[in-house]
């Protein structure tokens, strides 16, 4: 379905009553409730009885290592914070997220809700995850960088329900930032990912069987069998696999800046890289662990992927360009 | 620690108010009499829902045991499976996803899934019955098959922010219903008949006019069968039964 909307960037207006969609459900709105049930699941998961344990404190507390003083300093107050008001504070985030996530669903306060996403993505992103661990010398593409809450961040900026005056943008992500801006983005972060992959705590030896391991703990059986199958490949393929691993990033990166068919298989590329890392580097954002507080990094990359995605003809595009006459309105 | 109970007792609340507003509906409707049709039927299963989960929730307010409950909404399932299929006859299979059924079947399959799951002599409480309160002293119940629960908590998530992306009135459901309850012509009747979102605005003026004339009954009806109250509990469901879903991975 989404692959159809994506293909047509179809636009219905005031539909019928009876009618089964509502108006305006162009590429961009799909993308865009896809986030926000990104930001629902978000929400469900931080209720979770692991998050009202001593665990949820000490994780945020732990992202503050290695950071340099002035970013560790309020990291290390909010894990304080949060470890003596655990209940109430946890509660008010989960439901900071579910609300964030319904707001977005909701087209009368998509744009205050993507707004409100912004500023809640980038304190979360420091004062909950050190950063992405950008900073620190821990990131990796395999294990979440630069945060998966940064991508939600990105995400509702190039979503947001505005279009450029007289341009036809070439891709969803485009349509708000134009072009230009969106293919920096993707660059940056693409760029990033596959730096990532080439640092010493990366490359070594049993960098990546070590982190594929680590991911095993309280996962069902099949889930810990096919991290166990990974990691045995891996083992001491460290340099290698970064190798391989960064010069696909780096195909990744350049992807959109090519003609729109080799553009689309760069894309492809991203969407099975970030498969490969959700199942196997991030074991499905260890959401059958219980302990999980997001999908992880891998499904907001592909999602991206999808908001970057040229549409089948450019006279489509533009009839979804002059769609969403609620969003605009409100 | 588990989820604190106050915070299962809140989406407790929510449900005793939505099987309130769907009692309301089948009273409305009156579900006996056939006369309410698909939309009756809708809220009988709200109902039914909404009573199951606040026993889940609050272990003290089960009033039957998992067996029940499983033939209920085994039951439940099957109907709305039919149902589905009768509406989307002949119609591409992408379509099925978007039938007025399609999330009631979503529901009556996970709370038998929920119940089903529940069921092995570990999870089950005293008497049988269902509820999250005995597993507060060694933490939450855990499902059997977690991944089918993270499946069907994917599947409500997504017809969440489906049915709030969709105009209030849409589904079309309880339009036969305020027929017959509401004089020929009145302004109510076309409130009834009609969605508030796609309403037109001399009906809706007309509407407004005719208010302080209107007996308390006939604003009750109206509220009870908005297009607003419909959907906000068909969301208000999905958005819980995904919470208990996630919370007893």
């Amino acid at each position: 379905m989404i692959g159809l909307a994506l293909g047509r960037d179809r636009v219905r207006r005031w539909a019928p009553i009876g009618a089964t969609t509502s108006p305006g459900t162009d590429a961009r709105r799909v993308l865009q409730l896809i986030l926000a049930a990104t930001w629902l699941l978000d929400g469900l998961l931080q209720y979770q009885s692991s998050m009202y344990s001593t665990m949820f404190g000490e994780m945020i507390g732990d992202s503050a290592t290695g950071n340099p003083g002035v970013i560790a300093s309020p990291i290390s107050w909010n894990a304080a914070l949060v470890e003596h008001h655990l209940v109430l504070l946890n509660t008010v985030f989960a439901t900071i997220q579910l609300l964030l996530g319904l707001g977005i669903a909701y087209r009368p306060t998509v744009r205050v809700a993507l707004a409100a996403s912004i500023a809640w993505s980038l304190g979360v992103w420091w004062f909950g995850e050190g950063l992405g661990g950008v900073l620190s010398g821990g990131a990796s593409p395999v294990n979440g960088a630069p945060g998966a809450v940064i991508l939600y961040a990105l995400l509702a900026v190039l979503l947001w329900p505005a279009d450029r005056p007289g341009v036809t943008a070439p891709f969803v992500a485009a349509r708000a930032v134009g072009a230009p801006v969106a293919r920096l983005l993707w660059l940056l972060l693409w760029g990033s990912l596959a730096y990532f992959a080439l640092t010493p705590a990366n490359r070594a030896p049993q960098a990546l069987h070590d982190m594929i391991v680590s991911m095993t703990g309280g996962e069902p059986g099949w889930v810990t069998a096919l991290e166990n199958h990974a990691a045995a490949v891996l083992d001491h393929q460290g340099l290698t696999a970064s190798i391989v691993l960064a010069a696909t990033l780096i195909v990744i990166a350049a992807g959109v800046f090519l003609p729109p068919p080799l553009a689309r298989s760069a894309l492809i590329l991203a969407l099975v890289m970030a498969a490969f890392i959700w199942v196997f580097g991030q074991a499905f954002g260890q959401i059958l662990t219980g302990g999980a507080t997001d999908p992880n990094s891998a499904p907001l990359l592909a999602l991206l992927a999808l908001a970057y995605w040229p549409p089948a003809t450019a006279a489509s595009h533009a009839e979804g360009s002059a769609s969403q006459p609620d969003e605009k309105s409100a | 620690m588990s989820t604190p109970a106050w915070i299962l007792e809140t989406f407790a609340a929510v449900m005793v108010l939505v099987a309130e507003v769907s009692a309301g509906q089948v009273v409305i409707a009156r579900a006996w009499t056939r006369r309410g049709g698909a939309g009756a039927g809708i809220a009988v299963s709200q109902l039914l829902i909404g009573i199951a989960m606040t026993g889940i929730l609050v272990s003290g307010l089960s009033i039957l045991p998992n067996a029940v409950w499983e033939v209920v909404f085994a039951i439940m399932t099957a109907l709305f499976a039919w149902c589905l299929w009768r509406e989307n006859r002949g119609r591409a299979a992408a379509s099925v996803a978007h039938g007025h059924y399609a999330p009631h079947l979503a529901h009556s399959a996970a709370m038998l899934y929920l119940f089903a799951a529940m069921a092995g002599p570990s999870a089950a409480g005293p008497g049988g019955m269902s509820g999250m309160a005995w597993g507060s002293a060694g933490g939450m119940p855990t499902l059997h098959a977690p991944v089918l629960a993270l499946i069907f908590a994917l599947l409500l998530i997504a017809f969440t922010v489906h049915d709030l992306d969709r105009q209030a009135g849409v589904d079309g459901y309880f339009h036969a219903v305020g027929r017959p309850l509401v004089p020929a012509g009145s302004a109510l009747a076309a409130a009834a008949a009609e969605p508030v979102a796609l309403r037109h605005t001399a009906q809706a003026d007309a509407a407004e006019t005719a208010r302080p004339a209107e007996p308390v009954a006939y604003t009750a009806e109206r509220l009870l069968l908005s297009p607003a109250v419909v959907k906000g509990c068909q969301v208000t469901i999905s958005v819980t039964l995904a919470f208990i879903m996630i919370i007893m991975i």
